[in-house]
């Protein structure tokens, strides 16, 4: 089944005289379940295409649908509840509230989706645990490692139950182990939850993980394969 | 929902200093701003307490021609009718007859213009306590023939207790009013004015001064709460006779009024840039706060966060800036106030001459209306209010896709 249907793509900004074709007509499906990793080089428009398609930025022309739903076709107060429900996002850092605790970050998309408490409190401790820094529930992120805050966000992302997850490099500033480890658990995850996650890298050793690897240039896509991986 | 008050509080600790330092800006606004007008209101209310206690009263009856003409042929009886609706009306304290006219005080060299008032001296003196002012001598009984003298105009004309004025005026009818007083006793009041041209005689003394039957100028009457004057007033309306007119101490001082009103209107002044100033502050705080979070907002919206919650968190935040420098600036100033208004503070030397010269007691007085108090409690609160339009507009224009890129 398909989560996520792109039909025709295309956002073009106006820098000025020069018109940027940044994303150029993407018609692409993505299947519950996938790990995607959306590759290319610096501004083929890896960043524009996410936005698009997490309802952050919104196309030129083409379509986005998700779940069914005409997701440019919602007013914008819609949009953002769309988002909270359906979408969980991993930015390249600073994704965290930095005001509240580790566990305050997980629960609060709950609140705002109105879970009950007793549920919310549970989750979070199960997620937590999940991404291995259940022992840090009550830090703050400034005291928590660049990884640690990484694994906060993906288990926020996972928190509200979304279809998919959208990972915008989320490597991209961390060391070698802490990338090597926040794979692991993006695919661990995936495969205990069955999340579908789509990230866009320009690392090799994500793209290594990936079952699925979208090569953009240009705004287009000049390759689409699948990968078995034990 | 208390959530989002306790992130706002959190938020609002992250930057202790200059959450610290917007609030005292607030604090000392309130601050000065009810020092300002303590003080202000306090010598008006002070000097307006002395005036009505000395000289206009809070209310009084006059003949309809007085006030344009005020001679003693512009008299009047206080009918047994309006006197009997004065006694009985629980809001007025005293009531006292007067003639009030002008005569030339002269001794064998000098000669002053002054203010002769004749007056009941035992309901005069109930009424402002007229005799605590005696510097020296002593005060008049009812039916006395002696006369009381202002101390600056006693200096001027070079007497003293024991001495003889001769008292030159006007009588009813034109009739030349003539006559030689002894007096008593010196009268020092707390406003210099008073003291430079008044003189005090019994009414009955004045009455045959004036060749005036038994009729006076005005009939001076006092309240026990300035707020019940416009009341007191429209209930004597009933009782005068159709040659009578009242008036508030505002019809009979304009001058002290104007007075009021000029001070007040350049202390506005100097309040409203304060609060200029104040605002600006307030403004630039919130707008550090806002900017530098620009990329948290944009991840809070991109998760879920509508702007009207995000919103609401960025208004309780800076209003708990607004809320923490108002009522410390009340809760620090208004015991001060409030002891400086029951302790009023007694100024000498230079600092007292500088005070009497402008006409003042040299007192230093303060109010605690309580405006002061709540006036700039809303001017704060409408500067944050206006500053809120910029977080409005701010979130209103918040773009995710730029946030997140900052
Ligand atoms: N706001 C914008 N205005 C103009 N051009 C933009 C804007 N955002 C991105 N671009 C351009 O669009 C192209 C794709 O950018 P981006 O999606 O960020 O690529 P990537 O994430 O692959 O590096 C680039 O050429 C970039 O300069
Ligand atoms: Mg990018």
């Amino acid at each position: 089944m398909n989560v996520i249907e792109i039909k025709s793509l295309t956002k073009i900004y106006n820098g000025g005289e020069v018109k940027v074709k940044a994303v150029n007509g993407i018609d692409i499906n993505f299947k519950q379940g996938e790990f995607t990793a959306v590759v290319g080089p610096s501004g083929s428009g890896k960043t524009t295409f996410l936005n698009m398609l997490g309802g952050l930025d919104r196309p030129t022309s083409g379509e986005v649908i998700i779940g069914g739903v005409n997701v440019w076709g919602l007013s914008s107060r819609q949009l953002i509840d769309f988002r909270m429900n359906n979408i969980g996002f991993v930015f390249q850092s600073y994704n965290l509230i930095p005001v509240l605790t580790a566990g305050e970050n997980v629960e609060f998309i709950m609140q705002l989706q109105g879970k009950p408490k007793k549920e919310r409190d549970l989750r979070t401790k199960e997620l937590l645990e999940a991404v291995g820094i259940g022992d840090r529930i009550k830090s703050r992120p400034s005291k928590l490692s660049g990884g640690q805050q990484q694994r906060v966000a993906v288990a926020r992302a996972l928190a509200s139950k979304p279809e998919f997850i959208l990972a915008d490099e989320p490597t991209a500033n961390l060391d070698s182990s802490s990338t090597t480890s926040l794979l692991e658990l993006m695919s661990q995850m995936n495969k205990k939850f069955n999340t579908t996650f789509i990230f866009a890298t320009h690392d090799q050793r994500v793209m290594d993980k990936a079952r699925r690897i979208v090569t953009i240039e240009d705004g287009k896509i000049l390759s689409d394969e699948y990968f078995d991986r034990e | 929902m208390s959530k989002f008050i306790s992130i706002a509080w959190r938020n609002l600790w992250r930057n202790k200093r200059r959450t610290l330092i917007t609030a005292a800006s607030v604090f000392f606004g309130v601050f000065f701003s009810v020092m300002m007008t303590s003080m202000q209101k306090g010598s008006f209310e002070n000097m307006i307490s002395n005036m009505a206690k000395f000289y206009s009263g809070y209310i009084q009856i006059q003949e309809s021609n007085f006030k344009e003409t005020p001679s003693v042929n512009n008299s009047f009886v206080l009918s047994k009718k309006l006197t009997k609706a004065i006694n009985s009306n629980e809001d007025i304290t005293s009531s006292t007859k007067r003639i009030e006219t002008f005569a030339l005080a002269s001794n064998e060299e000098k000669s002053y213009p002054s203010f002769l008032l004749g007056i009941e001296p035992d309901k005069e003196n109930l009424k402002s306590g007229l005799s605590k002012y005696i510097d020296e001598g002593s005060f008049i009984e009812n039916g006395s023939n002696d006369i009381l003298v202002g101390s600056i105009l006693a200096k001027n004309l070079n007497v003293g207790v024991g001495d003889s004025l001769i008292l030159l005026g006007q009588g009813y009818h034109g009739v030349s009013a003539v006559g030689i007083y002894k007096i008593n006793g010196l009268l020092d009041f707390p406003l210099p004015d008073l003291s430079k041209q008044v003189i005090y005689m019994d009414l009955a003394n004045c009455q045959e001064f004036s060749s005036l039957p038994s009729s006076i100028t005005s009939n001076v009457i006092m309240v026990n709460n300035t707020g019940k004057i416009t009341e007191v007033m429209s209930y004597l309306q009933t009782y005068i006779g159709d040659k009578e007119v009242i008036y508030s101490w505002q019809d009979l001082m304009p001058e002290i009024l104007n007075l009021v009103e000029g001070k007040e209107s350049s202390g506005a002044m100097v309040k409203f840039l304060l609060f200029m100033i104040i605002g600006f502050g307030v403004w630039s705080t919130i707008m550090m706060m806002m900017n530098e979070r620009q990329r948290e907002l944009g991840v809070m919206i991109a998760i879920g966060f509508q702007k009207g919650k995000l919103l609401f968190m960025m208004l309780v935040e800076s209003a708990f800036i607004g809320i923490i420098g108002v009522i410390s600036g009340i809760i620090v100033s208004y015991p001060i106030f409030y002891y400086l208004f029951k302790n009023p503070i007694v100024l000498t030397g230079e600092m007292a001459e500088t005070y009497e010269s402008m006409g003042f007691e040299a007192k230093l007085a303060f109010s605690v209306s309580p405006e002061i108090f709540y006036n700039p409690a809303i001017t704060i609160m409408i500067i944050f209010m206006i500053v809120s339009l910029y977080q409005i507009y701010y979130v209103a224009r918040l773009n995710v896709v730029k946030s997140l890129k900052s």
